[in-house]
């Protein structure tokens, strides 16, 4: 019964709309041409379930019509030359951004799942980035697909180690591609870089990074395994950086 | 107290004028001509208003928009149409003021034509082939 009210307060709105503008026209002359279309308008607003129930949209076929009579018509035709390959421009654009706008919260989801499934399965604090990339249906990564068009395929896996001191949690924006870490990296850097110089002189702190750094390495190679085995993923797409690695970077 | 500028507004230049019109009436039809654009740009505050209500009514009904954009664009045309047809009947040419409101009619006529068509349409699938 939704639509017969919507519909009912339509036409209400129509007539009384046609009659206040019958009020606000300025001369006699013109009034019986304004009366016709007003008319025409009451007569569509009373025939619109069945316009519908037949075709598509009213409203939207009217403002189309309407849209081309503006372009096309008026007193001086002749400027609607390139207005196709516009039209097919925008469209295009349009579509691309709305691809980019869903891979990246494709990729933001997929990263929460695969940090989830880390963390069930080693305990490990990390931080994962996924690059999305769209390869063509049949190409390798996406031979499910059979129906010819681009599919999204995780191209790029980057899995950060957290250091396991508690004072840093894991962050839980996931801003996709490489500004996440970005974001994160000088929040963490800063306290570590005086310590990294003087390692070299002291022999038992360089002790300290080799131990740490055959547990490190067996960590992500874990870690890289079970994406691969998880996810389905080419190999050598993971990526796996440790604390250190990342502070070697900047 | 709108109405008594504009009363005044009217009888001021009235006056002006038929004292204009003895010794330059290329003067005086200048006069009212910019009188008649001054009243109209006084109103038009006021049409903005009415209209804005009409739009704001419509918009929080969830009224079909291009029904009301087709409504203003007829009170447009028509107004655009009364008002420069006057002007030139003031200038003395009547057979172009009538071609002007002729201009303002086909185009408000113009407007119908894609309701028209759906209407057709309509009735044209209802019939049995």
């Amino acid at each position: 019964m939704d639509w017969l009210g919507g519909w009912l307060r339509e036409i209400i709105l129509v007539v009384l709309l046609a009659a206040f503008v019958e009020m606000l026209l300025p001369s006699k002359s013109m009034e019986r041409y304004a009366r016709l279309v007003l008319s025409l308008l009451v007569l569509l607003t009373l025939l619109s379930p069945v316009v519908s129930l037949l075709k598509k949209d009213v409203a939207a076929e009217l403002s189309l019509a309407l849209g081309k009579q503006e372009q096309g018509g008026g007193l001086m035709p002749g400027q609607s030359g390139n207005s196709l390959q516009q039209i097919l421009a925008d469209g295009q654009k349009l579509a691309k951004g709305r691809q980019d706008q869903s891979l990246s919260l494709v990729a933001e989801e997929v990263a929460q799942q695969m940090q989830e499934q880390i963390v069930n399965e080693t305990d490990e604090r990390v931080k994962v980035t996924v690059k999305l990339g769209l390869a063509k249906a049949g190409a390798e990564g996406a031979v499910l697909n059979s129906s010819g068009e681009d599919v999204p395929v995780i191209t790029a896996v980057q899995v950060v180690l957290q250091a396991a001191d508690g004072a840093e949690t894991i962050a839980p924006e996931e801003t996709s591609g490489a500004s996440g870490a970005a974001l994160s990296q000088p929040l963490e850097i800063k306290p570590v870089e005086p310590v990294d110089i003087h390692i070299e002189t002291v022999p038992e702190t360089g002790q300290q990074v080799e131990d740490a750094l055959p547990s490190e390495s067996g960590k992500s190679e874990s870690i890289i395994e079970l994406l691969e085995q998880k996810w389905n993923l080419t190999p050598g797409s993971v990526q796996v950086m440790g604390n250190d690695d990342r502070a070697g970077k900047l | 107290m709108d109405i008594i500028q504009v009363v005044g507004i009217g009888l001021l230049s009235t006056i002006l004028i038929l004292v204009l019109k003895e010794q330059k009436p290329m003067f005086a039809f200048l006069l009212a001509t910019a009188t008649g654009i001054l009243i109209f740009l006084f109103l038009i505050g006021r049409i903005g208003t009415v209209l804005g209500t009409l739009e704001r009514v419509a918009e929080s009904s969830g009224m079909e928009m291009i029904y009301l954009k087709t409504v203003f664009k007829i009170i447009g045309i028509s107004y655009i149409a009364e008002f420069g047809a006057q002007i030139v009947r003031d200038a003395g040419q009547e057979s172009i003021a009538s071609k002007i409101e002729l201009a303002g009619k086909v185009l408000i006529m113009v407007l119908a034509v894609p309701i028209i068509s759906i209407i057709i349409e309509t009735v044209m699938k209802l019939l049995p082939a």
